[in-house]
């Protein structure tokens, strides 16, 4: 019963971006498509997962003193095999993706259920915080991606869903909202989810 | 573990050389392993940039059917002898450093249209592409641009068909001049112009700049064959 908790708290009570305020700056950096997003999401589900596992694995020996540093050497090797694999396998994805790849290591959210979670815990369960840290971030990813396409570029996933006829150049009423495409939207619609998940959840709300 | 202390230093040194040369062996040996398969795609994918920009689909045609030959040109557009494939794909890997040894790839199609590589910087990276050429040397018959890193849905909106396929049927040459075509901010006015891309205003004069110093290193090829017309 407590895996399953580790598994869904992050999607919505411990949300990484909107409760812990974690990996903010790469879900600006991510979210004017939502195929990035998606990409990017499952990614991040991948390296929180085995870099909470390995550390968890490794945590009775590490020397406290250099944890940090440790932490760092096995995130970054992780992110660099999944990128060689992307490569190799998938080398379109990968090129959809191309620096934000890198931008996985310097992702709060894994070295903080590292240094959080796995370092006190048991592997699997370290290994399922991971996986549902990363379901949550990729959730928030791909709501606030929908909106800034969607508003944005007037498309979903690269197919346009907003009809042509509607656009002011074709005699209709409607043009793409420009600044959608812009980083700071999405930190305004990420204030906005906070906004909507807090009134919902009374608890979390700060007195 | 409660026979050593874990925080002395003696420890922490080991612990970090074992910890180093493990994760240092294992991404060698998955480089190593995947180099091969990753160097396909790399190759396969500048193949098909060039059956795409010839305004076929990849899907489809493949390089083969569609290109009859790759040549490397020297500065005054003549052909260097003993260059095989393998050398002229190798020279797209670096082509700054192609140019500037005076060597040129072209890759001729087999219904008289050229392709040749351009090579340029974005806002925020290398940006590249293969433009085409129909036989009368002066006409855009199709373009390719890809990019590293320009932010997506600005500046890397230059992948899209709908970006692309607004080079298609403009001309490089005013006269005898190399005008090469440029994205215009505000809208195209002439046959030497497209629509830029807005917010990516940067990235479209890397574009412009690309194009333009990357069609007049062919400059000679051009005028010799544009003349045999």
């Amino acid at each position: 019963m407590s895996n399953w908790k580790n598994l869904t708290g992050p999607l919505s009570s411990n949300n990484p971006v909107i409760v812990q305020i974690l990996g903010i700056c790469s879900a600006l950096a991510v979210t004017v498509k939502m195929e990035p997003a998606l990409v990017m999401g499952l990614s991040v589900i991948v390296v929180t997962a085995f870099a909470n596992l390995v550390m968890s694995l490794l945590r009775n020996g590490i020397p406290s003193r250099i944890r940090i540093i440790v932490q760092l050497v096995v995130i970054a090797a992780l992110v660099i095999l999944v990128d060689q694999f992307l490569k190799a396998f998938v080398y379109d994805v990968s090129k959809q993706l191309s620096v934000y790849v890198g931008l996985i290591i310097t992702n709060c959210i894994i070295m903080g259920r590292v240094e959080a979670y796995a370092l006190g815990n048991k592997p699997w369960d370290s290994f399922l915080d991971g996986v549902g840290n990363g379901l949550g971030y990729a959730a928030i990813l791909l709501i606030v991606a929908f909106f800034r396409e969607l508003f944005g570029s007037g498309t979903l996933f690269g197919y346009q869903v907003i009809p042509d006829s509607w656009y002011i150049a074709n005699g209709g009423f409607y043009s793409n909202v420009g600044i959608m495409l812009f980083p700071p939207m999405a930190l305004i619609i990420v204030g906005v989810i906070i906004w909507v998940h807090r009134s919902f959840n009374k608890d979390l709300q700060e007195k | 573990m409660a026979k050593f202390n874990v925080n002395s230093n003696a420890y922490i040194i080991i612990y970090s050389v074992v910890m180093v040369v493990i994760v240092a062996v294992l991404l060698a040996v998955t480089s190593l392993s995947l180099q091969e398969r990753q160097g396909e795609n790399i190759l396969n994918e500048k193949k098909q940039q060039i059956v795409k920009a010839l305004g076929e689909d990849p899907a489809t045609a493949a390089y083969g059917d569609v290109v009859a030959e790759a040549a490397m040109l020297d500065k005054s557009g003549n052909k260097i002898e003993g260059k095989n494939d393998a050398d002229i794909f190798n020279a797209l890997g670096d082509l700054t450093a192609s140019f500037d040894a005076g060597e040129f790839p072209i890759f001729k199609a087999k219904n008289g249209c050229v392709v040749v590589p351009v090579y340029g910087a974005g806002l925020w990276g290398p940006i590249w592409g293969y433009i085409a050429l129909e036989p009368d040397m002066n006409t855009v018959k199709g373009i390719v641009m890809d990019h590293s890193g320009e932010t997506p849905g600005l500046g890397a909106e230059i992948t899209t068909s709908n970006v692309q396929s607004a080079f298609v049927g403009k001309t490089i040459f005013e006269g005898d001049e190399l005008v090469s075509v440029t994205m215009r901010k505000g809208g195209a006015t002439n046959n030497h112009e497209v629509d830029a891309i807005s917010g990516g205003t940067k990235t479209c004069d890397g574009v412009n700049e690309m194009l333009k110093s990357g069609l007049t290193g062919y400059l000679p090829y051009f005028n010799a064959n544009k003349s045999n017309k």
